[in-house]
């Protein structure tokens, strides 16, 4: 399992209309580059310390290291591609999702065969086809993205910002107006929350009772 | 026999439905407002919220809660793919727990949770399908545009699930024909039929199945 990157700091928001802060963006620094991708969400109600997705056809695993100033630092690791040993998805795979393995068959497993004959089985399991496009850019030396996300068909927007150095992030954060009290939402929780798998923001659900 | 006049927002006999969710419909849409005959002023636009309950083991029964007023309805047939619902139940909360015993959870087919107590505010309603497997609640709100098209009342909507967007066109009317030239009309021949359960189930990850787009 080879380390992809140093962890960075992330902070992250979704929401429907970005309209405002992308136009902020636009204006503090250029667009980069814009690409598309699609990633399968491996998501368990329990795990929050996880961010678990496989994309063309290589599973990888973010970590939650720690959480400073309101950012959040994520380890990625590489898990490996499809075919995938059936000892990884019990020792590395399940452990990250926190729920039981089940008997395995199969000494390896297609990434078909992983979706039918393990995961969708799973009642404690579910999962998120996401399909990005992804605005790149750079803002006080952090990669900043906007994306527009469809989870399960259903879209959302989110901004990123990230950095090994936690101060950079927060000051871009500072640039683009955006505010201590912005909750910093990280994949799995927005994805959870579509889903059901977690409680919607008090505020939203008050706000319309 | 003649054909009953639909009025927008009138009480009629079951309609036949069709209605597709996807990412976009711009093509039909813009049909859609060409095609149509003017409308009343109250259906041009319209939002509410709403939450709907949505059970593993059931695809018959829609149950949504508006303004605390509980409506089920229930799939009744299937012709030539559109669907027809009929009322099934209305309430209010706070609910009483024989209602809720003999009428509510037998139509989310699911085990029935001991209810403890004789009356059930909207809140503790909703705690008890936070607490059971097999049910959720999901949030929902919509913005309903309405149209009258080949004399069958349709909508253009954007719909919030769980706040993630998809939008939602439909047509609906007491005769299959016209409903089946509308979707003619719109070009939405090659569209899914997707009423509500089933979108809200593909979205949250109940179902797997796509969209229409």
């Amino acid at each position: 399992m080879a380390q992809e990157s140093n962890p960075r700091f992330e902070f992250r928001i979704f929401g429907i209309n970005l309209e405002k802060l992308t136009a902020t963006l636009d204006k503090l620094t250029p667009r980069l580059q814009t690409r598309k991708m699609n990633s399968i969400y491996l998501l368990t109600a329990g795990n929050t310390k996880n961010n678990i997705k496989i994309r063309d056809g290589i599973m990888d695993i973010k970590v939650l290291e720690q959480e400073t100033d309101g950012l959040e630092q994520w380890n990625p690791f590489l898990v490996g591609e499809f075919p995938l040993k059936g000892d990884v998805i019990k020792t590395v795979v399940f452990p990250a999702l926190g729920i039981v393995c089940p008997v395995m068959d199969r000494d390896q497993y297609t990434l078909d065969q992983f979706l039918k004959e393990i995961i969708s089985i799973d009642p404690d399991l579910s999962v998120a086809f996401v399909k990005k496009v992804r605005h790149g850019y750079m803002l006080n030396n952090c990669i900043t993205e906007i994306a527009e996300v469809l989870v399960n068909g259903a879209l959302i927007n989110t901004l990123c910002i990230e950095s090994e150095d936690p101060k950079q992030v927060l000051a871009a954060k500072k640039m683009l107006g955006i505010g201590n009290d912005t909750e910093n939402v990280n994949y799995p929780l927005a994805l959870k929350r579509i889903m059901g798998l977690a409680s919607l923001p008090k505020k939203y659900w008050e706000s319309n009772d | 026999m003649s054909k009953e006049q639909l009025e927008i927002g009138a009480i009629s006999k079951p309609r036949f439905e069709f209605r597709t969710f996807g990412k976009e419909f711009n093509e039909a849409a813009f049909l859609m407002s060409r095609l149509s005959v003017p409308v009343p002023e109250k259906v041009w636009e319209r939002f509410s919220e709403e939450i709907y309950i949505v059970s593993k083991t059931n695809d018959i029964n829609n149950t949504k809660i508006r303004d605390g007023k509980m409506d089920i309805k229930t799939l009744i047939q299937s012709v030539d793919g559109l669907e027809q619902w009929n009322p099934l139940m209305k309430g209010e909360f706070p609910m009483k727990a024989e209602i809720l015993t003999q009428e509510v959870f037998p139509a989310f087919k699911v085990e029935m949770p001991e209810l403890t107590k004789e009356i059930y505010t909207l809140e503790e309603f909703l705690e008890i399908i936070h607490n059971h497997p097999d049910l959720q609640a999901v949030r929902v709100e919509k913005e309903r545009y309405g149209y009258m098209v080949n004399d069958t009342i349709c909508e253009y909507a954007n719909v919030w699930i769980n706040g993630a967007l998809v939008v939602s066109l439909n047509s609906e009317s007491t005769e299959v024909e016209d409903i089946k030239k509308t979707i003619t009309d719109l070009k939405l021949e090659d569209a899914e039929n997707i009423n509500y359960l089933q979108a809200i189930k593909r979205v949250i990850g109940m179902s797997n199945k796509k969209l229409a787009n």
